[in-house]
């Protein structure tokens, strides 16, 4: 939930800015649109310019460009921060035409977990994390470029094919978050989605041995 | 009427009106994707009509409407407001037009193509667009078309560029430019700087039509990302410059005063223009394979010289003495509705943000806010200002206010839904969405607004015709215009400043201004034709 918070920081900062500046604007049309319609009788202005005003002005925009640059590239890096204390989830997350395989390497005894669904009929594959973890993921595409979006979460990355994008995700709580792909990708781009479940480590732990298990007998069948 | 004279005016009116009429055909493909997402989980269309429809109103509105109609409107005005009697290399000019043309009927002609037009979106990343993914000759088409189109539209920047550089009339320096030349100088630039580069990506992709295992390799995936953008982010500069600046000299017009903070502003423009080569990979916040803080960087520093060109706009009007014609009408809207693009263009520059918002209906917001809500109405602004100069008719002022109310109650009902649309979840280029996600009545509200636009639209086209059926003379100067233009008659002659209409003293970048001030203050002095001219 880290991406989460930042993206609520910096979102509520930019757009109380942004709403300070369109209200100025408005501001200064009404007065424009209101005292210096023809009808008041005034005389246009002569003045071509104010450079003093407009260096100032200009002045200002750096100093908001600055803050705005450094405060929210130090952001960015909070964001992407992952703290080494705090045990480590893998997961391997590969995206296809049109669906996702999460993959759990040697996660239960030696044994490497896998989910894999084909997101047809609205059934879609579930991305089971451990809350209170640091759930690094790798991924990757085995066809055309897919971005996996977790809109609950404020975050997405591409996954592109021959290429391996790495980045970690934080659950402080559980519950369940639709995830989506982002890029196009073609024909059933649309119902590319998945689940993600957060649920406690022992919960987690118990889930991964009985998919271990369940995957064990389908192999020996 | 001749479709091979080497009149610039004739050559502009020809670009402007083929992309206007472009503009109604793909604005029809825009009509059927908000029926098709007015309601969750409608059959109207499917997966494959929907892809075809956004990929060719994207690239439509892009390729050939909004470039093609800046740089027509530049092949019109430039020579007129520098004083030229015509463009530099008007043939080069024309065969850019035909170009464009050919392009425009090849890329259209995809929908008559077996599997139908091209399905991968206007920036059609690889390998989607290869050969195994997207195998229909749509594709080709696309590809074939696309590049006709911006190779003619590159042949007309430069013209319009070489005009600027090597025609202008005597006393005409580069500061005394009408602001709105100076935008055409700043967009040939990004022109003849960046088209090169769609291009060279229109032939990876090309090759990777032929030889899809091309694109197996990451280097060739990335590679074209980078290309495209570099091309992709000057462009959107293209499509507004020219129509900012159309929006400063109908609002310096309308406020009976000089554009203010000139000098500043053809800083800024120029400005821009360098740092817009400089900012393409926010594009690419989310591929992990782009150095975000430096495009951050870049991309935020934009809003010094957009600040400044803001100034500007504002400074002018808040001196005049404004009166609200049709044209005044769309120049005051771009102001907060191009605003809003602007701001939520801050946002999608940075990239905590823009993981969260890229490739969401949030980012289809900020981008028609920038493109509809802000250059089409400084298109429209300069409809309607220039109407009478080319035609020598006016436009019916009643059914301009209602075509301009319509238009704003329009976008602004289509576009702003679609910022909440993003940021709750919904992704761009989905051909429906499930009643369970909560899109439903924000996508209604959205699709009830491409009506009004719509609506909007038809009384355009009716004015515009209306208009021309049975005319009401213009005269040469129905607005008191401040450039050089507005110093012949309407429409102007082949020569544009005959003998018998001698070109006044070039004083400023608004000379008919101070020819009129000159008039008040030294009644009895009658300034000799080029008295002044020679500074
Ligand atoms: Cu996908």
């Amino acid at each position: 939930m880290d991406h989460r918070r930042v993206f609520g920081e910096v979102f509520t900062l930019e757009t109380a800015i942004a709403s300070f500046v369109f209200a100025a604007v408005l501001a200064l049309m009404a007065v424009a649109v209101i005292r210096r319609r023809a009808g008041t009788g005034r005389h246009p202005s002569q003045r071509a310019e104010n450079n003093r005003l407009e260096s100032y002005y200009l002045g200002v925009l750096g100093v908001v460009a600055v803050f705005l640059v450094v405060y929210t590239a130090l952001a960015n890096h909070r964001e992407h921060h992952t703290p080494a204390d705090r045990p480590t989830t893998r997961v391997e997350v590969t995206g296809f035409q049109w669906c996702w395989e999460f993959r759990y390497p040697r996660a239960a005894a030696q044994r490497t977990v896998s989910v894999q669904g084909n997101c047809r009929d609205k059934q879609f594959p579930t991305l089971v994390v451990p809350t209170g973890t640091t759930v690094k993921i790798k991924i990757t595409s085995k066809d055309v470029i897919h971005s996996m979006w977790i809109p609950a979460l404020r975050y997405k990355m591409d996954a592109f094919p021959n290429h391996r994008n790495t980045f970690a995700l934080t659950f402080n709580q559980t519950g369940r978050w639709r995830g989506r792909c982002a890029e196009f990708c073609g024909q059933r781009h649309k119902s590319m989605d998945f689940w993600v479940k957060a649920v406690p480590p022992d919960e987690y732990r118990k889930w991964l041995s009985t998919q271990a298990a369940a995957s064990a007998t389908g192999a020996a069948v | 009427m001749s479709f091979t004279s080497t009149d610039h005016k004739r050559i502009g009116l020809l670009i402007v009106g083929t992309s206007l009429v472009l503009m109604s055909l793909v604005g029809v493909l825009a009509l059927l994707m908000r029926s098709q997402l007015a309601l969750p989980d409608e059959t109207f269309l499917d997966a494959h009509v929907y892809n075809q429809l956004f990929t060719i109103h994207g690239s439509g509105m892009i390729y050939m409407v909004m470039t093609p109609f800046a740089l027509g409107l530049g092949v019109y005005l430039v020579p007129l407001q520098i004083g030229a009697p015509g463009i530099a290399m008007p043939r080069t000019t024309l065969m850019g037009y035909w170009l464009y043309v050919c392009g425009a009927v090849t890329m259209l002609s995809g929908f008559a193509a077996n599997d139908g037009a091209h399905p991968d979106g206007w920036f059609s990343y690889p390998p989607l667009a290869d050969r195994v993914n997207s195998p229909s000759v749509g594709s080709d088409l696309w590809i074939v078309g696309v590049f006709l189109a911006v190779t003619g539209s590159i042949l007309i920047g430069w013209t319009v560029l070489w005009t600027v550089l090597r025609k202008r009339a005597p006393g005409m320096t580069m500061m005394r430019m009408p602001v709105f030349s100076w935008s055409m100088v700043a967009t040939c630039l990004m022109v003849v700087g960046s088209f090169p580069a769609l291009l060279a990506a229109l032939v990876m992709l090309a090759v990777g039509r032929v030889d899809p295992a091309v694109f197996a390799s990451n280097v060739w995936n990335i590679g074209y990302q980078h290309i495209f953008w570099f091309y992709g982010h000057p462009v959107v500069y293209v499509m507004f410059f020219p129509y900012l600046a159309a929006v400063g000299e109908v609002l310096a017009v309308f406020s009976g005063r000089r554009f203010f903070a000139y000098k500043g502003t053809v800083l800024a423009l120029l400005t821009f223009a360098a740092l817009s080569m400089s900012v393409w990979g926010h594009h690419m916040f989310a591929t992990g394979q782009a150095a975000n803080d430096y495009y951050s960087l870049t991309s935020i520093l934009l809003l010094m010289p957009a600040g400044i060109e803001y100034f500007a706009l504002i400074g002018t009007i808040l001196g005049g003495r404004l009166v609200f014609r049709t044209p005044m009408l769309f120049a005051l809207a771009f102001i907060p509705q191009f605003l809003i693009g602007g701001l939520t263009g801050v946002m999608v520059g940075t990239p905590v943000i823009d993981y969260h918002v890229h490739d969401s209906y949030f980012v289809v917001a900020h981008l028609h806010y920038v493109l509809f809500a802000g250059s089409a109405f400084g298109l429209f602004a300069a409809v309607y200002y220039w109407f009478p100069k080319a035609t020598g008719a006016l436009l019916r002022e009643n059914l301009g206010k209602l075509h301009f109310w319509l238009l704003v109650a329009g976008t602004n009902l289509t576009f702003l839904p679609m910022f909440a649309l993003g940021y709750l979840g919904m992704p761009r280029r989905v051909y429906t969405y499930d009643a369970i996600d909560g899109f439903g009545w924000l996508n209604l509200l959205s699709s009830c607004g491409a009506g009004v636009l719509a609506l909007a639209m038809v009384v355009f086209i009716v004015n515009v015709l209306e208009s021309l059926r049975s005319r009401r003379p213009a005269g040469d100067d129905p607005w008191g215009g401040q450039t050089l233009e507005w110093a012949t008659s309407s429409p102007p002659p082949e020569m544009n400043f005959p003998p018998e209409r001698p070109l006044p003293p070039i004083t400023s970048y608004a000379p008919l201004l101070d020819l009129e001030k000159q008039k008040r203050t030294g009644a009895g002095r009658t300034p000799a034709a080029g008295e002044g001219s020679q500074a």
